[in-house]
């Protein structure tokens, strides 16, 4: 290593710090701090200070706008005239309100204005944000106290089940709105004391007796099934979009140590093979290993969205393409028996997160009906099963022995195919080798039937010739002696032509 | 045909009621016995196929009924299929045998073929207005008429024990 005469000095690492580079970037003389991004902490303070400001103005200006939305919508329904088309209700611009009376136009542009007003106010006495104001509101916003900044996904779920109820009768949206806040309001309000199955049970009350209102009360004639099954689909996505942050998960229970538990157990299990799980998957075609990933990603996206209703959605998905994916490697529809072993064999690849926290959230806060019956409910049913499998799996359930397992388990074995790095290239590799392969195979058994047809015609041409040799033979050529004697044609009429005109001769022309 | 044979939706008219029945297949396998209750809680009926060539087929059909009768008692509706009558000269269970022991179990026997397709609606059928009838019984019980319109929906679990199923999609379709 170190050459004759030539002693390397190990080097040690110095840090040169400059007194200016400790100092406060402010330049007040004090020392600052990386932490606070190179300010002392009395500069720090005040810039801090600011930003926050800055960032409650922008939250309460996207708030003033939910509000602004809302207002509209509520004035809407204070206006005199009902029989209004609902076309031409979204009224943001004013262009599309040509064809409105010009009062209406009018007591809108009031009802806006005091809205700007009221919420002008609201920032210039942020210590009382709305209360000075709800006297100007209809009861039924007047409960509308933001205690505490929603999420950016709150709001945004918010506006758009705003958007959905717009293009409601105005009573049924109003009505709707008035039920899904009351809700939300009384949950917020018990939190602490409720655990989360008295609030799933509320929720899931509050589900039952939604559909109860809409198939009986007056507000709701003439909806029809499908209407009254999207208006639940829209309130659950809304409501539970608000309450999954406090409710997914909840600190009370013991679900995040699940997950844990679970992941770890499936990492544990890395070496479980598609064959072990009798899963006939070919994941060498092309075709199959790009569905397979395409269902982990749905697996995986569960844990990203937030309304149970989503969330399945993403676990019907992967289910349909699990289908493809058998139908695709053995070419029939697969029955349960070879759907649950792959839907198995995914989740142990896909490794999804925080997996008992969302089924647990999905059965808590679904609406019942979703979960009972239909292709979501099986598909939700088959999940649960393969977790469950997954919880128990011993050596019996892969058909291995106990030694085998325990050598797995520990690492002493590894399986065959794990060694092979999964990547496109090498799949696209396996697929022209079998190409090749299969090409080979036809080349070859092409070559074997043009020698056989050429032997073939070999013997037919022996066999012909043998046959014109053996006629030859048996029948040897005779000259036989052939006298002709010469007929004159015209001389020689017979009997029968002797009534017959002249034969006629060529006119001759001068 | 569809792409998958697992579950079904049927929409039925029995004796003037809307029936809406749900009817989901489950793994047979050995490995996956154990889920069983996940899929048949809150079912009112179940269908037990076996083959009837394989005699082991229908042992398995035996401790099913066992473990339905344990976890369910009498509120199941039992359906028992003695599958693939196609293959008549390989019979390796009895039709006696067979009937006696459903018979003895409170449970419906019925021959089918999937692979001929019969005998199946006609057992989809019969399972359908049992099941209708002993909720509706139950409805009564409980003194509220007015469910008797209202969409019920039934669950008919099939547990499979066929060794290869060659047509259970022909099956669903009734």
């Amino acid at each position: 290593m170190s050459l004759p005469g030539f002693r390397r000095k190990p080097k040690k690492p110095v840090f040169h710090v400059d007194e200016k580079e400790l100092l406060c970037k402010n330049g007040c003389g004090f020392y600052g701090n990386v932490a606070w991004q190179g300010l002392c902490s009395k500069c720090w303070r005040e810039v801090s200070q600011k930003q926050r400001e800055a960032q409650i103005q922008s939250d309460e200006k996207l708030a003033r706008e939910i509000y602004e939305k809302e207002e509209a919508l509520a004035a809407r329904s204070r206006l005199p005239q009902s029989s209004q088309p609902e076309e031409q209700l979204p009224s943001e611009d004013g262009t599309q309100q040509m064809g409105v009376g010009f009062e209406k136009f009018e007591g809108r542009q009031q009802n806006r204005n005091r809205a700007t007003s009221k919420s002008l106010k609201t920032i210039l006495s942020r210590s009382r944000p709305v209360k000075e104001t709800a006297d100007q509101l209809s009861e039924n916003q007047s409960h509308r106290k933001v205690k505490r900044q929603l999420s950016t996904e709150s709001r945004q779920a918010k506006s758009r089940f705003v958007e959905y109820l717009r293009r409601l009768n105005r009573n049924m949206a109003e009505d709707i709105y008035k039920q899904c806040t009351e809700l939300v309001e009384k949950i917020e309000q018990f939190q602490e004391r409720l655990s989360i199955d008295q609030v799933a049970g509320k929720v899931q009350d509050f589900y039952a007796e939604m559909g109860d209102r809409i198939a009986s009360h007056h507000i709701y004639q003439g909806v029809t099934t499908n209407q009254q099954s999207s208006i639940m689909d829209h309130m659950e996505k809304y409501l539970m979009t608000r309450l999954h942050r406090d409710f997914f998960s909840p600190a009370d229970t013991d679900d995040e140590q699940k997950d844990l538990a679970i992941q770890n157990r499936i990492r544990k299990l890395h070496w479980v093979t598609e064959d072990m799980l009798g899963a006939a998957i070919e994941e060498r075609s092309v075709a199959v290993s790009q569905l397979i990933v395409q269902a982990q990603t749905e697996l995986i996206e569960m844990n990203a969205k937030k309304a149970p209703i989503d969330k399945l959605g993403c676990v019907s998905r992967c289910c349909k393409i699990i289908f493809q994916i058998v139908q695709a490697s053995q070419g029939i529809p697969a029955g349960a028996d070879d759907f649950l072993p792959v839907l198995i064999y995914l989740i142990l690849k896909a490794n999804p997160p925080q997996l008992h926290s969302n089924i647990q959230f999905i059965s808590r806060f679904s609406s019942p009906s979703r979960l009972q019956s239909g292709e979501v409910g099986y598909f939700f049913t088959n999940l649960t099963c393969s977790i469950m499998f997954v919880e128990n799996l011993d050596a019996k359930s892969l058909s291995l022995t106990q030694e085998e397992y325990d050598d797995y388990m520990s690492g002493k074995l590894q399986p065959a195919q794990a060694a092979e790095p999964i990547c496109e290239g090498l799949f696209m590799m396996y697929n022209n080798i079998s190409a090749l392969e299969d090409l080979r195979r036809r080349q070859e058994n092409l070559m074997k039937n043009a020698r056989e047809f050429s032997r073939e015609m070999e013997a037919w041409k022996q066999k012909v010739t043998n046959q014109i040799e053996d006629a030859i033979s048996s029948k040897p050529l005779v000259k036989k002696r052939y006298s002709k004697q010469p007929v004159n044609i015209d001389n020689d009429v017979g009997e029968e032509m002797k009534g017959l005109p002249v034969p006629m001769e060529p006119q001759k022309v001068n | 045909m569809s792409s998958q044979a697992s579950f079904l939706n049927k929409k039925l008219n029995i004796g003037g009621k809307r029936v809406n029945i749900a009817i989901w297949d489950t793994a047979g396998q050995e490995r996956f016995h154990a889920l069983g209750p996940i899929y048949y809680r809150d079912s009112n009926g179940a269908i037990l196929v076996y083959d009837i060539t394989d005699e082991d087929s229908f042992s398995k059909v035996k401790n099913w009924v066992k473990e339905l009768k344990k976890m369910l008692g009498n509120e199941i509706n039992l359906c028992i299929a003695g599958n693939k009558i196609d293959l008549e000269k390989q019979r390796n269970v009895t039709v006696a045998d067979a009937e006696e022991y459903a018979q003895s179990v409170g449970a419906k026997h019925y021959h089918t073929s999937a692979k001929l397709n019969k005998g199946i609606e006609e057992m989809f059928l019969e399972l359908s207005k049992d099941m209708l009838e002993s909720s509706s019984s139950d409805l009564l019980g409980g003194g509220s008429s007015s469910g008797s319109n209202a969409r019920k929906s039934k669950t008919v679990t099939i547990v499979d024990d066929e060794a290869a199923n060659e047509s259970s999609g022909g099956g669903g379709c009734c």
